[in-house]
Protein backbone atom coordinates (compact mmCIF):
# COMPACT_ATOMS: atom_id res chain seq x y z
CA UNK A 1 0.00 0.00 0.00
CA UNK A 2 1.26 4.00 -0.93
CA UNK A 3 0.30 5.05 3.02
CA UNK A 4 2.37 2.62 4.29
CA UNK A 5 5.52 4.75 4.66
CA UNK A 6 3.21 6.72 6.83
CA UNK A 7 3.25 3.87 9.59
CA UNK A 8 6.72 3.72 9.04
CA UNK A 9 7.66 6.75 9.42
CA UNK A 10 5.52 7.09 12.61
CA UNK A 11 7.55 3.91 13.74
CA UNK A 12 10.89 5.62 13.04
CA UNK A 13 10.05 8.78 15.03
CA UNK A 14 8.54 6.55 17.59
CA UNK A 15 12.10 4.45 17.96
CA UNK A 16 14.15 7.97 18.04
CA UNK A 17 12.34 9.64 20.60
CA UNK A 18 12.78 6.37 22.82
CA UNK A 19 16.57 6.08 22.08
CA UNK A 20 16.93 9.96 22.59
CA UNK A 21 15.60 9.56 26.10
CA UNK A 22 18.25 6.56 26.45
CA UNK A 23 21.86 7.23 28.90
CA UNK A 24 24.05 5.78 26.38
CA UNK A 25 27.48 6.60 28.25
CA UNK A 26 29.77 3.58 28.51
CA UNK A 27 28.83 1.52 31.61
CA UNK A 28 31.58 -0.85 32.11
CA UNK A 29 34.38 1.59 33.51
CA UNK A 30 31.79 2.45 36.03
CA UNK A 31 31.03 -0.79 37.44
CA UNK A 32 34.44 -1.68 37.50
CA UNK A 33 35.32 0.69 39.23
CA UNK A 34 32.33 0.05 41.26
CA UNK A 35 33.04 -3.61 42.02
CA UNK A 36 36.96 -3.33 42.79
CA UNK A 37 36.18 -0.73 45.53
CA UNK A 38 33.29 -3.01 47.12
CA UNK A 39 36.10 -6.08 47.15
CA UNK A 40 38.57 -3.75 48.06
CA UNK A 41 36.61 -2.38 51.10
CA UNK A 42 35.46 -5.96 52.36
CA UNK A 43 38.90 -6.93 52.32
CA UNK A 44 39.85 -3.83 53.96
CA UNK A 45 37.11 -4.37 56.81
CA UNK A 46 38.50 -8.14 56.89
CA UNK A 47 41.68 -6.19 58.66
CA UNK A 48 39.80 -3.59 60.57
CA UNK A 49 37.52 -6.16 62.05
CA UNK A 50 34.03 -4.43 63.12
CA UNK A 51 32.13 -4.36 66.08
CA UNK A 52 29.13 -3.44 66.18
CA UNK A 53 25.70 -3.35 63.37
CA UNK A 54 26.40 0.15 63.94
CA UNK A 55 29.72 0.30 62.92
CA UNK A 56 29.02 -2.19 59.68
CA UNK A 57 26.17 0.16 58.28
CA UNK A 58 28.18 3.23 59.17
CA UNK A 59 31.29 1.78 57.04
CA UNK A 60 29.01 0.49 53.99
CA UNK A 61 26.88 3.75 53.79
CA UNK A 62 30.51 5.70 53.78
CA UNK A 63 31.63 2.73 51.01
CA UNK A 64 28.42 3.27 49.59
CA UNK A 65 28.97 7.37 48.96
CA UNK A 66 32.81 6.62 47.68
CA UNK A 67 30.76 4.64 45.39
CA UNK A 68 28.62 7.41 43.88
CA UNK A 69 31.30 9.68 43.77
CA UNK A 70 33.22 7.33 41.51
CA UNK A 71 30.12 7.35 39.17
CA UNK A 72 29.74 11.03 39.53
CA UNK A 73 33.47 11.44 38.53
CA UNK A 74 33.44 8.76 35.52
CA UNK A 75 30.31 10.00 34.40
CA UNK A 76 31.64 13.39 34.08
CA UNK A 77 35.07 12.70 32.27
CA UNK A 78 33.31 10.67 29.94
CA UNK A 79 31.00 13.50 29.09
CA UNK A 80 33.55 15.79 28.46
CA UNK A 81 36.01 13.53 26.61
CA UNK A 82 33.13 12.76 24.62
CA UNK A 83 32.16 16.94 24.07
CA UNK A 84 28.82 16.76 25.44
CA UNK A 85 26.96 18.19 28.54
CA UNK A 86 27.35 15.80 32.05
CA UNK A 87 23.88 16.64 33.19
CA UNK A 88 21.84 15.74 30.14
CA UNK A 89 18.02 14.74 30.23
CA UNK A 90 19.10 11.18 29.96
CA UNK A 91 21.31 11.39 33.12
CA UNK A 92 18.81 13.49 34.60
CA UNK A 93 16.49 10.71 34.39
CA UNK A 94 18.91 8.18 35.64
CA UNK A 95 19.80 10.27 38.60
CA UNK A 96 16.40 11.00 39.51
CA UNK A 97 15.00 7.63 38.94
CA UNK A 98 17.62 5.72 41.23
CA UNK A 99 17.22 8.26 44.31
CA UNK A 100 13.97 7.24 45.91
CA UNK A 101 15.42 3.58 46.37
CA UNK A 102 18.72 5.14 47.22
CA UNK A 103 17.54 7.32 49.90
CA UNK A 104 15.79 4.54 51.64
CA UNK A 105 18.63 2.35 51.46
CA UNK A 106 20.63 5.40 53.08
CA UNK A 107 17.67 6.42 55.89
CA UNK A 108 18.01 2.47 56.71
CA UNK A 109 21.15 2.89 56.99
CA UNK A 110 20.64 5.69 59.53
CA UNK A 111 18.31 3.93 61.34
CA UNK A 112 20.99 1.38 62.03
CA UNK A 113 23.69 3.62 63.31
CA UNK A 114 21.03 5.40 66.07
CA UNK A 115 19.50 2.92 66.81
CA UNK A 116 22.37 -0.09 66.99
CA UNK A 117 20.66 -3.67 67.82
CA UNK A 118 24.50 -4.97 68.22
CA UNK A 119 23.45 -8.18 67.80
CA UNK A 120 25.35 -8.86 64.13
CA UNK A 121 21.87 -10.70 63.04
CA UNK A 122 21.02 -6.60 62.54
CA UNK A 123 23.75 -6.35 60.04
CA UNK A 124 22.57 -9.82 58.37
CA UNK A 125 18.90 -7.82 58.10
CA UNK A 126 20.22 -4.74 56.76
CA UNK A 127 22.58 -6.93 53.58
CA UNK A 128 19.53 -7.54 52.44
CA UNK A 129 17.44 -4.58 52.62
CA UNK A 130 19.97 -2.61 50.86
CA UNK A 131 20.69 -4.69 47.92
CA UNK A 132 16.53 -5.37 47.44
CA UNK A 133 16.44 -1.16 47.80
CA UNK A 134 19.90 -1.24 45.37
CA UNK A 135 18.02 -3.94 43.01
CA UNK A 136 14.98 -1.70 42.82
CA UNK A 137 17.40 1.53 41.85
CA UNK A 138 19.02 -0.03 39.03
CA UNK A 139 15.53 -1.55 37.66
CA UNK A 140 13.61 1.98 37.61
CA UNK A 141 16.65 3.52 36.06
CA UNK A 142 16.91 0.54 33.84
CA UNK A 143 14.04 1.87 32.14
CA UNK A 144 16.34 4.97 30.77
CA UNK A 145 19.47 2.71 30.27
CA UNK A 146 19.88 -0.45 28.21
CA UNK A 147 17.82 -3.49 28.78
CA UNK A 148 20.93 -5.11 30.68
CA UNK A 149 20.44 -2.99 33.61
CA UNK A 150 17.14 -4.61 34.49
CA UNK A 151 18.29 -7.58 34.76
CA UNK A 152 21.44 -6.70 36.75
CA UNK A 153 18.49 -4.83 39.17
CA UNK A 154 16.47 -7.98 39.41
CA UNK A 155 19.56 -9.89 40.45
CA UNK A 156 20.09 -7.52 43.18
CA UNK A 157 16.53 -8.29 44.02
CA UNK A 158 15.73 -11.97 44.11
CA UNK A 159 19.47 -12.43 45.84
CA UNK A 160 18.31 -10.32 48.72
CA UNK A 161 15.55 -12.13 48.71
CA UNK A 162 16.88 -15.20 49.46
CA UNK A 163 19.42 -14.11 51.55
CA UNK A 164 17.21 -11.99 53.95
CA UNK A 165 15.18 -15.00 54.06
CA UNK A 166 17.72 -17.30 54.92
CA UNK A 167 18.93 -14.85 57.32
CA UNK A 168 15.64 -15.14 59.12
CA UNK A 169 15.56 -18.90 58.96
CA UNK A 170 19.27 -19.80 59.87
CA UNK A 171 19.50 -20.82 63.51
CA UNK A 172 23.09 -20.52 64.12
CA UNK A 173 24.78 -17.16 64.94
CA UNK A 174 25.57 -15.14 62.32
CA UNK A 175 29.15 -12.83 62.30
CA UNK A 176 29.76 -9.41 61.28
CA UNK A 177 31.99 -10.76 59.05
CA UNK A 178 29.98 -12.88 56.89
CA UNK A 179 28.05 -10.30 56.51
CA UNK A 180 31.28 -7.84 55.06
CA UNK A 181 32.29 -10.80 53.07
CA UNK A 182 28.59 -11.09 51.44
CA UNK A 183 28.47 -7.42 51.31
CA UNK A 184 32.08 -8.15 49.08
CA UNK A 185 31.07 -10.75 47.60
CA UNK A 186 27.45 -9.89 46.33
CA UNK A 187 28.22 -5.74 45.81
CA UNK A 188 31.49 -5.27 44.98
CA UNK A 189 31.76 -8.85 42.89
CA UNK A 190 28.56 -8.53 40.94
CA UNK A 191 29.48 -4.72 39.28
CA UNK A 192 32.61 -6.67 38.72
CA UNK A 193 31.25 -9.52 36.79
CA UNK A 194 28.89 -7.07 35.35
CA UNK A 195 32.04 -4.71 34.07
CA UNK A 196 33.70 -7.87 32.58
CA UNK A 197 30.50 -8.46 30.57
CA UNK A 198 29.74 -5.23 29.48
CA UNK A 199 33.52 -4.63 28.70
CA UNK A 200 33.33 -7.79 25.93
CA UNK A 201 29.90 -6.56 24.66
CA UNK A 202 29.18 -2.96 25.33
CA UNK A 203 29.55 -0.38 21.97
CA UNK A 204 32.56 1.21 22.67
CA UNK A 205 31.87 4.38 20.87
CA UNK A 206 35.09 5.73 21.73
CA UNK A 207 37.25 3.37 19.87
CA UNK A 208 37.40 4.89 16.79
CA UNK B 1 -8.74 8.83 -0.38
CA UNK B 2 -8.23 12.40 0.51
CA UNK B 3 -5.47 13.96 -0.72
CA UNK B 4 -5.53 16.63 1.40
CA UNK B 5 -3.22 15.65 4.02
CA UNK B 6 -0.13 14.56 1.46
CA UNK B 7 -1.07 17.91 0.48
CA UNK B 8 0.09 19.97 3.99
CA UNK B 9 3.09 17.51 4.79
CA UNK B 10 5.91 20.11 5.34
CA UNK B 11 8.65 19.15 3.23
CA UNK B 12 11.54 20.41 5.40
CA UNK B 13 10.52 17.58 7.77
CA UNK B 14 9.59 15.14 5.42
CA UNK B 15 13.06 14.47 4.37
CA UNK B 16 14.92 11.32 5.85
CA UNK B 17 17.69 13.28 7.13
CA UNK B 18 16.14 15.63 9.00
CA UNK B 19 13.18 13.32 10.09
CA UNK B 20 15.44 11.84 12.34
CA UNK B 21 16.62 15.05 13.59
CA UNK B 22 13.62 16.54 14.53
CA UNK B 23 12.21 13.14 15.96
CA UNK B 24 15.37 13.29 18.50
CA UNK B 25 14.98 16.79 19.43
CA UNK B 26 11.37 16.24 20.20
CA UNK B 27 12.33 13.57 22.86
CA UNK B 28 14.70 16.14 24.38
CA UNK B 29 15.14 19.86 26.32
CA UNK B 30 18.27 19.65 23.81
CA UNK B 31 21.30 17.62 21.82
CA UNK B 32 24.91 17.88 21.81
CA UNK B 33 25.79 18.26 17.76
CA UNK B 34 28.37 15.16 18.59
CA UNK B 35 25.28 12.97 20.76
CA UNK B 36 23.15 13.32 17.41
CA UNK B 37 26.02 12.39 15.15
CA UNK B 38 26.52 9.10 16.64
CA UNK B 39 22.96 8.26 17.68
CA UNK B 40 22.23 9.24 14.23
CA UNK B 41 25.62 7.68 12.73
CA UNK B 42 25.44 10.82 9.99
CA UNK B 43 28.62 12.71 9.11
CA UNK B 44 29.82 15.80 10.54
CA UNK B 45 28.83 17.27 6.84
CA UNK B 46 25.63 15.87 6.08
CA UNK B 47 24.38 16.52 9.49
CA UNK B 48 25.41 20.13 9.80
CA UNK B 49 23.80 20.84 6.09
CA UNK B 50 20.60 19.19 7.66
CA UNK B 51 20.83 21.38 10.84
CA UNK B 52 21.21 24.41 8.60
CA UNK B 53 18.14 23.78 6.41
CA UNK B 54 16.29 23.22 9.88
CA UNK B 55 17.17 26.26 11.44
CA UNK B 56 16.64 28.14 8.49
CA UNK B 57 12.99 26.85 8.66
CA UNK B 58 12.92 27.91 12.16
CA UNK B 59 12.93 24.76 13.47
CA UNK B 60 15.71 24.48 15.76
CA UNK B 61 18.04 26.61 17.94
CA UNK B 62 21.59 26.28 17.24
CA UNK B 63 23.98 27.06 20.63
CA UNK B 64 27.41 27.75 20.44
CA UNK B 65 28.91 27.82 24.03
CA UNK B 66 32.30 25.90 26.12
CA UNK B 67 32.49 23.27 27.97
CA UNK B 68 35.54 22.86 30.19
CA UNK B 69 37.41 25.20 27.74
CA UNK B 70 36.20 22.93 24.47
CA UNK B 71 33.83 23.86 22.14
CA UNK B 72 30.06 22.54 22.80
CA UNK B 73 27.18 23.61 19.68
CA UNK B 74 23.84 21.96 21.27
CA UNK B 75 20.38 21.94 19.17
CA UNK B 76 16.90 22.30 20.42
CA UNK B 77 13.52 22.58 18.67
CA UNK B 78 11.82 25.95 18.85
CA UNK B 79 8.49 26.08 19.82
CA UNK B 80 7.47 26.73 15.95
CA UNK B 81 9.76 23.31 15.31
CA UNK B 82 7.75 21.78 18.05
CA UNK B 83 4.50 22.27 16.74
CA UNK B 84 5.42 21.91 13.25
CA UNK B 85 6.89 18.04 14.17
CA UNK B 86 3.26 17.78 16.21
CA UNK B 87 1.11 19.04 13.06
CA UNK B 88 3.19 16.58 11.16
CA UNK B 89 2.92 13.46 13.29
CA UNK B 90 -0.77 14.86 13.01
CA UNK B 91 -0.89 14.60 9.66
CA UNK B 92 0.67 11.28 9.49
CA UNK B 93 -1.83 9.66 11.88
CA UNK B 94 -4.52 11.10 9.96
CA UNK B 95 -3.34 9.38 6.63
CA UNK B 96 -2.38 6.08 8.62
CA UNK B 97 -6.53 6.32 9.65
CA UNK B 98 -7.48 6.53 6.34
CA UNK B 99 -5.86 4.12 4.81
CA UNK B 100 -7.50 2.03 7.37
CA UNK B 101 -10.78 3.13 7.18
CA UNK B 102 -10.58 2.52 3.18
CA UNK B 103 -9.30 -1.32 3.64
Amino acid sequence: MQTEWASENLQIIRTLMERSAVYRHALAPVMATIGLTGIGAAILEAFARMRTSGTFAAYWMIVGVICLAEAFFLTRRQAVKENEPFWSPPTKRVAQALSPAFFAGFVAGLVFLRFDPGNPRGAWLLVPGWMVLYGCALHAAGFFMPRGIKLFGWGFIVTGCVLGVGALFYTGQPSLSMANWAMGAFFGGSHWAYATYLFFTEKRRNAA
Amino acid sequence: MNAKPFLQIDRVIHEKGRLPIMSLLAASTSLSFTEMRDELGMTDGNLSMHIKTLQEAGFVSVTKSYSNQRPLTTCALTPAGRKAFADYIDLLEQIVRQAREAE
